[in-house]
């Protein structure tokens, strides 16, 4: 690699860290116009960075607004190198299938792990929000997903998390999909009490657990 | 038969002046569990005055507890400012759309009027329902939604946090109205005879930075907590999850008492800021009160009266956040008795 791609990657992913939307896209055009390796460009760059801010944010130097302006300039850049991948560089990734149970419509942790599990090798669907238990196993199921993470902050809510697991096991689907839970009222305990296959109390902490899941660490 | 020998409000009065007394003060936070009381669908508690001042009022002779809070949801300032309520059909009504699509249209935003908008005069007459029945022997409260909570109703909860960073003073302007909103409606709650109950969940340090707070929460805080003060009234304020780092602002709001999540040690705010406020807290809503055993909730209840029964301002043991729904009210009854069991003087050797 060149010295100069090196610092163009370091100096995207500085833009990322930085929350710097224009700048991250305007040195994805010019990663691509330089003829780079655009799947180097995300790694190294784009993701490189997000996964900074995510560390920034788990030390609470960074907290949601700066989080989510970070994730902006990954989109940014992302949305520019990602129609120059050359081959489809991306189609391999593990599934998750994404959302918030059935009755809550706070979705901001839930984008705030989607982000950090999309940076970090993973394919999101996500489902959004107010999302019935069922909808999470149809999609599961469809696409065939291998994991299934669900998050609320509501204490009201909180039974649907059990429901999905009980409709996996119903069809026969709870070996195949593991199933992964956050947000603010959810504890491990609770985890635990509904069979949840793992409990995160935030978005780095649902990496490093999702990554678990799949086999990709210890 | 009632239940304990001392109302709420005789307790309270003991507990300040040091007099003998019965029990620790002991507040499950009731929400719509209130209506699970009297057998009625959550939603119907939204559209009826008379059948939300009964929820209360027999889920408060139920169990008898120490402070009356009459909530359905945080949402009822935003709605009179025309956020989109959600309202299912038996559980919490929740926001579905907010306000504003583009800060662009930040003008056309007005002040709530408490006596004309929304659900808002609902929630008053059933205050004042409340307030005739039962206020003489409890303290009966009105909850009440923080400027910088409203503020993300009024727009969404990222576009608000992208603010902070992209356009501070659309998020002040946001939290100015709010805060003209929360006033108004101050003033109506404390006219029917109620404390407004206060409610932040945004300013969470799980959500934004303490600087952040400091700078476009804090502030608006304060001015409410002040203008309530000034009628002599004295302010509970909560703010969910993450608040160690905003415990000594918090208490510099004005407020006599903070009501803190299970994310908070109560032994270490005892230290913090035990000697400026009362603390309030922390049975764990969800592990502890939905879904723990009978003994568990004993075991919950005496764990948070080892960690903080001596806090120089006092305390009243509490869920960390309003209760779920389906609490059970086995496990409602099973924190009041434990807090009876503990008695007053504590005993001891329950704590060790």
């Amino acid at each position: 690699m060149s010295i100069n791609q090196q610092e163009l990657f370091q100096r995207l992913a500085d833009a990322v860290v930085n929350m710097e939307e224009t700048l991250a896209a305007e040195l994805s055009r010019e990663a691509v116009a330089s003829g780079m390796d655009a799947y180097q460009a995300i790694e190294q760059g784009l993701v490189a960075g997000m996964s900074r801010a995510g560390d920034l944010f788990e030390q609470e130097e960074y907290f949601i607004p700066e989080l989510l302006m970070c994730s902006d300039a990954m989109y940014a850049g992302l949305e520019i190198l990602k129609p120059h991948l050359k081959t489809d560089a991306l189609a391999d990734r593990p599934k998750i299938v994404i959302g918030v149970v059935e009755g809550d419509t706070h979705d901001i942790g839930k984008n705030l792990v989607k982000i950090m599990l999309e940076s970090s090798g993973f394919e999101l669907i996500d489902l959004g929000r107010d999302i019935p238990p069922a909808a999470f196993v149809d999609k599961a199921a469809e696409i065939n997903a291998q994991i299934i993470a669900l998050s609320t902050l509501m204490t009201t809510t909180m039974d649907g998390m059990g429901e999905v697991i009980k409709i996996l096991k119903e069809r026969g689907l709870r070996e195949k999909v593991k199933v992964m839970i956050g947000g603010g009222p959810i504890s491990q305990q609770f985890a635990d009490r509904i069979g949840a296959d793992g409990y995160s109390a935030n978005a780095a902490g649902a990496v490093r657990l999702a990554k678990k899941l799949v086999g990709l660490e210890a | 038969m009632p239940l304990d020998k001392f109302t709420p409000i005789q307790r309270f009065a003991a507990y300040a002046c040091d007099k003998p007394f019965d029990r620790l003060p002991c507040v499950p936070i009731i929400g719509n569990t209130a209506a699970r009381v009297i057998g009625v669908k959550v939603s119907q508690l939204r559209t009826d005055a008379a059948l939300l001042a009964k929820a209360q009022i027999d889920s408060y002779r139920k169990f008898g507890y120490d402070v009356v809070r009459v909530f359905t949801d945080l949402y009822v300032i935003g709605e009179a400012m025309g956020a989109k309520i959600r309202i299912p059909d038996d559980e919490t009504a929740y926001l579905e759309t907010p306000v504003l699509h583009d800060i662009a249209d930040i003008h056309k935003l007005r002040p709530a009027n408490p006596h004309r908008d929304g659900i808002l005069p609902l929630q008053l007459e059933a205050m004042r329902r409340v307030v005739g029945e039962i206020g003489a022997e409890v303290p009966v409260t009105g909850a009440l939604t923080c400027p910088f909570t409203n503020a993300s109703f009024l727009i969404g909860a990222e576009p608000l946090a992208r603010l902070l960073l992209k356009n501070p003073e659309a998020v002040h302007k946001l939290c100015r109205i709010s805060l003209e909103s929360a006033i108004a409606y101050a003033d109506a709650i404390i006219e029917t005879g109620c404390t407004p109950s206060l409610t932040d969940a945004m300013s969470s340090s799980t959500v934004i930075s303490p600087r952040q707070f400091r700078e476009f929460s804090l502030p608006y805080l304060k001015e409410l907590i002040n203008h309530i003060n000034s009628y002599g009234k004295k302010v509970t304020l909560h703010i969910c999850g993450k608040t160690r780092p905003i415990w000594s602002d918090m208490a510099d709001t004005g407020a006599v008492c903070l009501s803190l999540d299970n994310d908070a040690d109560l032994s270490e705010a005892k230290q913090s800021i035990g000697q400026r406020v009362r603390l309030m807290g922390n049975v764990p809503p969800a592990a502890v009160m939905l879904q723990g055993t009978l003994e568990e909730v004993r075991q919950a209840v005496f764990a948070v009266a080892r960690k903080a029964w001596d806090n120089p301002k006092g305390l009243i043991v509490a869920s960390g956040c309003s209760l779920p729904t389906e609490t059970p009210f086995a496990n409602i009854t099973a924190m009041m008795d434990a807090v009876r069991e503990l008695s007053w003087p504590i005993r001891k050797e329950l704590l060790s």
